[in-house]
């Protein structure tokens, strides 16, 4: 039997793989294969592309050997398959059909290379084939030794907005990742948002992208990672910045407000899933401007990674229900000075402005707006994150919502804008509202 | 299998076949399993309808074995810059002793290789360490081509490339 890792390697390199099939009246045939898939110790995916000769024989005869060149050292590998079904849609199809779409644009074959489906082949016995191979280079990373050092900080974490920091500083650190972000996942919204990331001109913190859109959307559809390693437009992001876009009824118009903080040109892009209790959490995220950069075993790290974020995001979601409540008996502090700024809020999408700035939306808009009436007509400044979680004026989707996730994105949403209205940590679970210049807050269509 | 009938190479499908293009040879066993391995250059006999394709034993000893015993070969030869892919079909497999001009054959099949690989970003150790093959290990299986088939991925994927001498699609085609 060969080592996994071999396997692996061989089905992620550019080397196209041969297909051995026979038909029935004993006819060979010989085809390459663009794209395999490892799916477990057991069972590997093949690209179905057309119906050719060699999916005519296994519909017939289901065995298929197939021969594999391992990248960097040339050894030979022979794996003996015997065909089972073909998947036209989930996650291994989705996974296949976004690498394909990079295998195919890599290789001049855009347009011609489509996934028609998977084929799902139980492996029989895999033999290495005698001949002379080359020492393999040692990898510039020891995913393992990296994980180990990285997952050793995430627990310290005292919050979520910390946790991700830990993460991202870890990835950089341990794994020389240096472009990364985490969207987390809105799921009354169908839509993901950024709330931290690494590597960018810009955070893009409140970027957002729909479920299913490119790798991040489609990993987060499908449950899957996702892994790229020759990136093309097909699974990109539009950059594009609709500067001075019309404000009135803005509708989703938003959504390109802020950004998508991607490389302009990324070669490799790897999109993991954090598991929740039911959908995932959100989306862990990395690229590099260079191709066949993330390996197996990287993503092995990372989705290993993902979980344990996963797991201490709701540890942090359970201990919010724990958490102080907003101590009452502080004295009101002394209103600001100055000319008052103009702060609207549009009930459609929630959508709130500072002056004529636009600075978030959706439920992280609604939270601000809630704290800024509260401070506004009760003087407080002082907020406890469980008391907004019962608060219906905040319309929070549903009592497990990711409250935390989404108050990480309006501290740094506020931060980065360098606003006039900033929130300050004050212990687990409470936060101070700093307010600079006295406000004039105005909703806009409060009837809608 | 059915026997058919034998076809010459047309001087362009001869140069294609014997230039610096990857060589895959694929037969099975009498249960239906496939063999498979890689081969190390292509010999074609001007004038003859036979074709002649070289390999280490070690590597391959079950497609030997099954082409051998059944006669039938499939082969698969693609230039990778251009992804041209011709799958050629024959009978009549058979072992051969290696004759003067073979080794010759074989050391240039490297360079063109090496040439066509090198160009696309490998290493030319990569590829000669794929060839590796001592000399006098060197075996030549020789076939009757009987279908060519036009390979190159796309529509026209597995369309015969002299119909009026090929054989009906079905049954082995790629």
């Amino acid at each position: 039997m060969i080592p996994i890792r071999a396997l692996r390697d061989c089905l992620d390199g550019v080397i196209p793989g041969v297909v051995s099939t026979c038909a029935p009246d004993g006819t060979p045939n010989v085809a390459y294969m663009s794209q395999g898939q490892y799916l477990d110790d057991r069972h590997l995916a093949l690209s179905y592309q057309f119906f050719n000769r060699t999916h005519q024989n296994l519909l017939a005869n289901p065995r298929v050997t197939l021969g594999l060149i391992h990248p960097q050292t040339a050894q030979q590998y022979r794996v003996h398959l015997t065909y089972q079904r073909t998947e036209t849609e989930g996650p291994i199809f989705e996974s296949m059909k976004a690498k394909l779409a990079g295998i195919a644009s890599h290789t001049g074959m855009t347009g011609v290379f489509r996934l028609l489906g998977s084929d799902i082949y139980r492996l029989e016995r895999a033999e290495v084939v005698p001949g002379s191979t080359l020492p393999a280079p040692p990898p510039a990373v020891d995913p393992l030794l990296a994980l180990r050092t990285c997952m050793e900080r995430l627990p310290t974490s005292p919050d979520a907005e910390s946790l991700l920091d830990a993460l991202l500083d870890g990835l950089q650190t341990h794994f020389a990742i240096e472009h990364a972000l985490v969207m987390m996942l809105d799921p009354r919204r169908d839509r993901l948002y950024t709330v931290a990331s690494r590597g960018y001109a810009t955070s893009g913190v409140g970027s957002e992208i729909p479920v299913g859109d490119g790798v991040i959307g489609v990993a987060a559809r499908e449950r899957v990672p996702i892994r790229i390693s020759h990136v093309t437009s097909e699974y990109a992001y539009g950059l594009a910045m609709r500067e001075g876009a019309e404000r009135q009824g803005m509708g989703d118009r938003l959504e390109t407000e802020i950004p998508f903080p991607g490389l302009a040109s990324p070669g490799s892009q790897l999109a993991v899933p954090i598991p929740g209790a039911r959908e995932p959490l959100g989306v862990l995220f990395v690229e590099s401007p260079t191709e066949m950069r993330f390996t197996h075993a990287d993503e092995d790290a990372l989705v290993a990674l993902a979980t344990q974020v996963g797991g201490l995001f709701r540890l942090f979601l359970a201990e919010l229900e724990l958490g102080d409540e907003a101590q009452s008996g502080i004295p009101r502090e002394p209103p600001p000075a100055g000319p008052p700024l103009r702060v609207r809020h549009y009930a459609a999408n929630d959508s709130v402005f500072l002056g004529d700035d636009y600075l978030i939306k959706g439920v992280a808009g609604n939270i601000l707006w809630t704290l800024l009436q509260d401070h506004q007509t009760l003087g407080r400044t002082q907020f406890s994150n469980r008391e907004l979680r019962a608060d219906p004026r905040v319309r929070l989707p549903d009592q497990s919502d990711n409250l935390e996730a989404r108050l990480v994105l309006l501290h740094r949403r506020l931060a980065e804008r360098q606003a006039c209205v900033q929130l300050e940590k004050t212990g687990r679970g409470r936060f101070r509202l700093l307010v600079g210049r006295p406000l004039s807050l105005e909703d806009m269509d409060a009837g809608v | 299998m059915p026997a058919l009938p034998t076809l010459q190479l047309d001087p362009d499908l001869a140069r294609f076949v014997t230039g610096g293009v990857s060589i895959n040879a694929g037969s099975a066993s009498a249960a239906g399993v496939p063999s498979l391995c890689r081969a190390f250059g292509c010999r074609v006999e001007p004038g003859t309808d036979r074709i002649t394709l070289f390999f280490s034993p070690p590597q391959a000893a079950d497609l030997i074995r099954d082409a051998t015993a059944s006669g039938a070969l499939a082969v698969v030869f693609s230039e990778p810059p251009t992804h041209r892919t011709v799958q050629i079909k024959g009978q009549n497999a058979r072992l051969i002793p290696l004759a003067e001009g073979d080794l010759a054959c074989v050391t240039a099949y490297r360079t063109a290789f090496a040439q066509s690989l090198v160009f696309l970003g490998f290493t030319e150790a990569m590829v000669r360490t794929l060839l590796d093959c001592p000399d006098e290990a060197l075996v030549a299986l020789t076939f009757t081509p009987s279908a060519f088939f036009n390979s190159t991925p796309g529509a026209q994927a597995g369309t015969a490339l002299i119909p009026a001498l090929a054989p009906p699609l079905a049954p082995g085609a790629p």
